[in-house]
């Protein structure tokens, strides 16, 4: 009786056991004809538009209120009534006009000419704080919602300007106005100026502003902290709670603002921006914010004095594991404990890199460098990477003429330009076809060097590249005329999210998309089942077996 | 010919600005006020009812985890009424008082915003329709709805209660929180335990009683 039982038991272990080996694996081996290629086929519903814009008359030059803002060509150009709106000031700008923006009339206020030199000296700006992407208990999105490039939307905080209304689209729409973005925006304001600038934090973590490289007094008039550092000079600003920095900055030059609590978490998650302090001249209007960073459309006096245009470059980077909590949790508690004890800065890495607050392909939409032969273009380029950017353009050798905001002895010429983390080159782009500044026109590529940067979490093309392009390389609706592969995959939601083969659209897309699966080797799946049906029958005997020996 | 120019001219500078149910000025914004037009349905205003709202950091302090309130999470209101927010904002920053979901024939969006730009306050009205229904207000500001800041106005006792309510409704998507075993839940695991023991015990009993 044990005996046959042993038996049963050593049938049952050996059947399942060669239907262990026998059963097919997640591979299975070709045969004499390799399986077919699939064809990757982009869903029009999962493929947006290379350039979709509903103002295209925002693109051309023209004057507001008496405010000549500059053309900016590309598909998705800056909104010129907000830039009229900051240049005047909110709450000297007509109704209409302030209408057209989601400023606060508050958000920008100038007064007091007191050098009698035709612009205002008295300046209040004032920002709020803005969580972008964040979680909801109300369902499974995120809200406001943010792409910085198709599919892809990481959790970010965000200086903005003081806004009105929704923070959403519109009641429909979740996505962020196109006013709440990133990166936070930078900031002009003239040598000389006293500058309040209020911090008013809307957001549920505690925040502060250090002005970085800006000349400030450690503490304000009235003895309050005026440096931004929880550690040393003032306490955190709460949600709910206002605090004003009063500074009159006596040189000129590009510099930062920061939040500085637990930088390694806040600066990183974006509170982070440029912050110009321009040459004191006559009548010089400044354009106190440039919103999504790129051209400024208002040039200060000295820049339209020496150059032909000018824009503002921010380079970013976030980290999957850092923004990870915004998303996962809502209770702030949650947050603090995943954000500030279970990440750990020196034990990750970033994941996206952002130029002026999107990724590639979006960088084709608003962050082009568009010039015409002949031209010196001034660029102020800020590194908010964690590591050092090597800045490369092709087709052109940029000259650097001030580090930091101070003027450098002898300008340095280069093809890579290095910058340290939260540095500020000043740069001129020459586009003289010299051989030397420039090799001619054409549409030329322009990122950090260090590879990470060019991807998109490890996916590319993507990254913070962007464009120097020529103006006849630019096609009607301001999209680059590119001769390369096809962009379609890029602009799709499944992309970056690792779903489609890099070369699917390549005229040779049989060699390099994925191969279709294979069916289980035919031969291994009837012994793996006449095993395990083996095994199943001793089974069932050993079961009866045992009834009737009760 | 002078004064008519002089008049555009204060219109353009004069720091605040009105037009159909919009005004705003430094402190304050108002948009879709109606005082006035009488909601598809309502024959007349039925009646009128004020409510003071107040806003921000400290009305959330009862509520673990949350971070911005309003003083009060639903008001119920009859047909037809004409309710009159002053709307009282606690903190430094904006905040709004907000509904959605109004006829969009008289309120654009369907919405009504009482929107105070720092600490002050605001004072608007508007008709509600006559229909039996639960309406969202909430603070659009980013992440202040999720924090805490929603509430709801029910007419004629609403067709439901919003979710994520503070102190009201349930979450959608709540969170989860570290489990901690406490005695009581250990002592109800090993009664639940024994009566699991008992119950098999007594069937069998009665199977063999039934049997007999
Ligand atoms: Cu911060
Ligand atoms: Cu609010």
């Amino acid at each position: 009786m044990t005996l046959t039982r042993l038996f049963y038991l050593l049938g049952i272990a050996i059947s399942l056991s060669l239907a262990w080996i026998f059963f097919p694996g997640p591979l299975t081996e070709a045969g004499l004809s390799l399986p077919s290629t699939v064809k990757w086929v982009p869903s029009l519903d999962d493929t947006e538009d290379f350039c979709q814009f509903e103002h295209p008359e925002w693109r051309q030059a023209q004057s507001i209120e008496g405010v000549e803002i500059e053309e900016d060509p590309q598909c998705k150009p800056d909104n010129p009534y907000l830039v009229a709106s900051v240049v005047k000031g909110t709450d000297k700008v007509s109704m209409p006009t302030l209408m057209k923006t989601r400023l606060a009339m508050d958000a920008v206020v100038k007064e007091n000419d007191r050098d009698g030199d035709g612009d205002p000296d008295v300046i209040h700006i004032k920002l709020e704080v803005a969580e972008l992407n964040g979680s909801t208990p109300d369902g499974d999105f995120l809200i406001p919602g943010y792409r910085i490039a198709p599919g892809l939307t990481p959790g970010m905080w965000v200086f903005v300007p003081k806004m009105r209304g929704m923070a959403t689209v519109d009641a429909v729409n979740l996505d962020a106005n196109p006013m709440l973005r990133a990166p936070s925006p930078p900031i002009r304001v003239e040598q000389g100026d006293t500058i309040y600038l209020t911090l008013e934090n809307s957001h549920y973590f505690p925040h502060t502003i250090h002005l970085h490289g800006v000349d400030h007094p450690y503490l304000r008039a009235d003895g309050q902290g005026n440096d931004g550092v929880p550690v040393t000079s003032e306490k955190m600003l709460m949600p709910g709670e206002r605090r004003t920095y009063e500074i009159t900055p006596r040189r000129p030059g590009a510099m930062l603002y920061h939040c500085h609590v637990q930088t390694d978490k806040h600066m990183l998650m974006g509170l982070q921006g440029l912050f110009i302090v321009e040459e004191n001249r006559p009548d010089n209007w400044l354009q106190t914010f440039n919103i999504g960073a790129g051209k400024v459309r208002h040039r200060s006096a000295a820049s339209r004095q020496r150059f032909d245009q000018e824009y503002d470059l921010h380079f970013q980077s976030l980290d999957k594991e850092r923004y990870l909590p915004i998303q996962a949790h809502n209770d702030p508690r949650l947050v603090a404990r995943a954000m500030n004890r279970e990440y750990d800065i020196t034990d990750s890495d970033e994941d996206f890199f952002l130029l002026n607050g999107e990724s590639f392909p979006y960088t084709l939409r608003d962050s082009l460098i568009v010039v015409e032969p002949e031209q010196k273009v001034l660029l102020q380029v800020a590194n908010g990477h964690p590591h050092t950017l090597g800045l490369h353009l092709h087709g052109h050798k940029t000259t650097a003429i001030a580090a930091d905001g101070v003027p450098l002895e002898s300008p340095v010429t280069r093809d890579v330009q290095a910058l340290a983390p939260a540095q500020r080159l000043t740069l001129v782009l020459d586009t003289h076809d010299d051989g030397l500044h420039s090799f001619g026109e054409g549409a030329w590529l322009m990122h950090d060097h260090a590879e990470k940067s060019v991807t998109s979490d490890g996916i590319g093309p993507g990254g913070d590249i962007g464009l120097v392009i020529y103006r006849k390389y630019l096609g009607e609706d301001g999209f680059p005329k590119l001769q390369g592969m096809d962009l379609v995959p890029f602009f799709n939601r499944w992309f970056y999210r690792k779903q489609v083969p890099v070369w699917a659209r390549s005229d040779e897309w049989a060699i390099f998309s994925d191969a279709a699966p294979l069916p289980p080797n035919t031969i291994r799946v009837v012994i793996a089942g006449l095993l395990l049906g083996l095994a199943l029958g001793l089974l069932v005997a050993l079961w009866r077996d045992g009834r009737k020996g009760r | 010919m002078k004064i008519p120019s002089i008049v555009f001219l204060s219109i353009l500078l004069l720091p605040a600005w009105s037009f159909a149910g919009h005004r705003m000025d430094m402190d304050s914004m108002v948009m879709n006020e109606n005082p006035m037009t009488l909601p598809e349905g309502c024959q007349r205003i039925s009646g009128d009812q004020k409510i003071t709202v107040h806003a921000g950091r400290k009305h959330a302090k009862k509520f673990p985890g949350l971070v911005f309130a309003y003083d009060r999470q639903s008001w119920d209101v009859a047909p037809c009424t004409r309710l009159t927010v002053r709307f009282v904002n606690d903190d430094d920053i904006r905040h709004q008082f907000m509904v959605h979901g109004l006829p969009e024939k008289i309120y654009p969006q369907g919405m009504f915003t009482i929107e105070v730009s720092g600490p002050g306050e605001e004072t608007a009205s508007f008709i509600l329709p006559p229909y039996k229904k639960t309406y969202l207000v909430h603070c659009d500001i980013a992440q202040h709805t999720e924090h805490g800041m929603k509430a709801q106005i029910k007419v004629a006792g609403g067709d439901r209660d919003l979710a994520s309510l503070p102190g009201l409704t349930k979450a959608v998507r709540p969170d989860r929180y570290p489990t901690d075993w406490t005695a009581g839940s250990i002592v109800s695991l090993l009664l639940a335990l024994v009566a699991g023991v008992v119950l098999v015990w007594g069937g069998r009993r009665l199977l063999k009683a039934m049997g007999e």
